[in-house]
């Protein structure tokens, strides 16, 4: 499985998916974020491995 | 993914602008989307004092840090509204920032100038508290400004922003605030030149920026926005967007060309206040003024 961690809220969905698949699949439009790992910014074409851990950055701001 | 310019691993695509950027090239890209937006609408000139309303969220770290890059003498101002526990973090992230680079950042206090906090104001007065805030927040940043001799204020508006606030106009076909929507609105009597360099660039470019450029900015979001119509307005362009990629910049863009047919229902004529004698368009006190009254007849009762 992969953990992907936003906020407070932490997904987990199955490895072998890009990125953008996973995001979709959990109901989040892709470009409304940014993965994050080890400070690095990680593409939507990323194949996550079974095991890793990403976080999720919201890029919309509000107000 | 390989970038589009230089052939290195790519970390964003940008489907908008038809391009894969590698740290390196978004941060030029950024970099250059701003001299291009400075020069294109004439917002600065090189010798010119820049006041930066910084607070603590990515955009105006990032629009401050740009403009030193760049050249420019950028100074930030940052406008304490007291709201519980989020003013404390955000006014903390700007310090932060400003101190790491040696940057001048000035804060006022809401409470100081008003005799409230946006929370009491809130309380007291009738009205949204986000109209509440644009108020007194318009007012604050331009007499700083005035009284500080700046020539021209920046905000950290992005093209999300100006897209949401755009579609929200035309929504209610409001010809005032089209006539004014603008990345730099030149500057009359007190009132100081307003110029938004971040018109052109996304959120989502401004975030990677950020993190690509080690700018530690505040996460969170205002409380008062949750249920905002601009984040709803956002919404719906995002998902447009997803669905038909540069919706916004072609949204954003296309206005540009068209936003000389919008006037002002009527030519708006500027007065001093008589309180405090910066510019208003009311007859008699400026909004502030009265606000100000406000709290204190509420405050004494």
């Amino acid at each position: 499985m992969v953990i992907l961690k936003r906020k407070e809220q932490v997904y987990t969905v199955e490895a072998g998916k890009t990125l953008e698949q996973a995001l979709r699949e959990l109901g989040i439009l892709p470009e409304t974020v940014l993965a994050i790992k080890d400070g690095r910014i990680v593409p939507l074409s990323h194949r996550p491995a079974d095991g890793e851990e990403l976080e999720l950055v919201d890029v919309i701001s509000g107000g | 993914m390989k970038c589009s310019v230089c052939g290195r691993e790519a970390v964003i695509k940008l489907r908008h602008a038809g391009l894969r950027l590698c740290p390196e090239h978004l941060v030029a890209r950024v970099e250059k989307e701003v001299a291009g937006a400075i020069r294109r609408f004439r917002m600065l000139a090189p010798q010119e004092r820049v006041l930066v309303a910084v607070s603590g969220g990515k955009d105006s770290l990032a629009l401050w840090h740009i403009l030193v890059e760049l050249g420019y003498r950028a100074e930030g101002l940052y406008i304490d509204l007291g709201i519980a526990g989020y003013s404390a973090r955000s006014r903390e992230a700007s310090q932060v920032f400003a101190r790491e680079r040696g940057f001048t950042l000035h804060v006022v206090s809401l409470e100081k100038e008003l005799g409230a906090t946006l929370d009491g104001l809130t309380r007291l007065a009738r009205g949204k508290t986000c109209s509440l805030c644009g108020t007194v927040k318009r007012y604050l940043m331009n007499k700083f400004a005035w009284e500080g001799g700046y020539q021209a204020l920046a905000t950290g508006h992005n093209l999300d922003d100006e897209a949401a606030t755009l579609l929200g106009n035309v929504l209610r076909w409001d010809e005032g605030y089209l006539a004014r929507q603008y990345p730099a609105l030149p500057g009359e009597g007190k009132l100081v030149k307003k110029i938004k360099p971040l018109v052109f660039l996304s959120e989502r470019e401004m975030a990677a920026y950020c993190l690509i450029k080690g700018i530690r900015y505040l996460y969170e979001d205002c409380p008062h926005a949750q249920g905002a119509r601009s984040i709803a307005l956002k919404g719906v362009l995002n998902e447009l967007e997803d669905r038909y990629p540069a919706t916004k910049i072609s949204f954003l863009r296309g206005f540009l060309k068209v936003r000389d047919r919008f006037r002002p229902p009527e030519p708006v004529v500027l007065q001093d206040c008589p309180g405090c004698g910066m510019p208003t368009a009311a007859d008699g006190p400026c909004r502030f003024c009265r606000l100000k009254g406000r709290v204190s007849h509420g405050a004494a009762a």
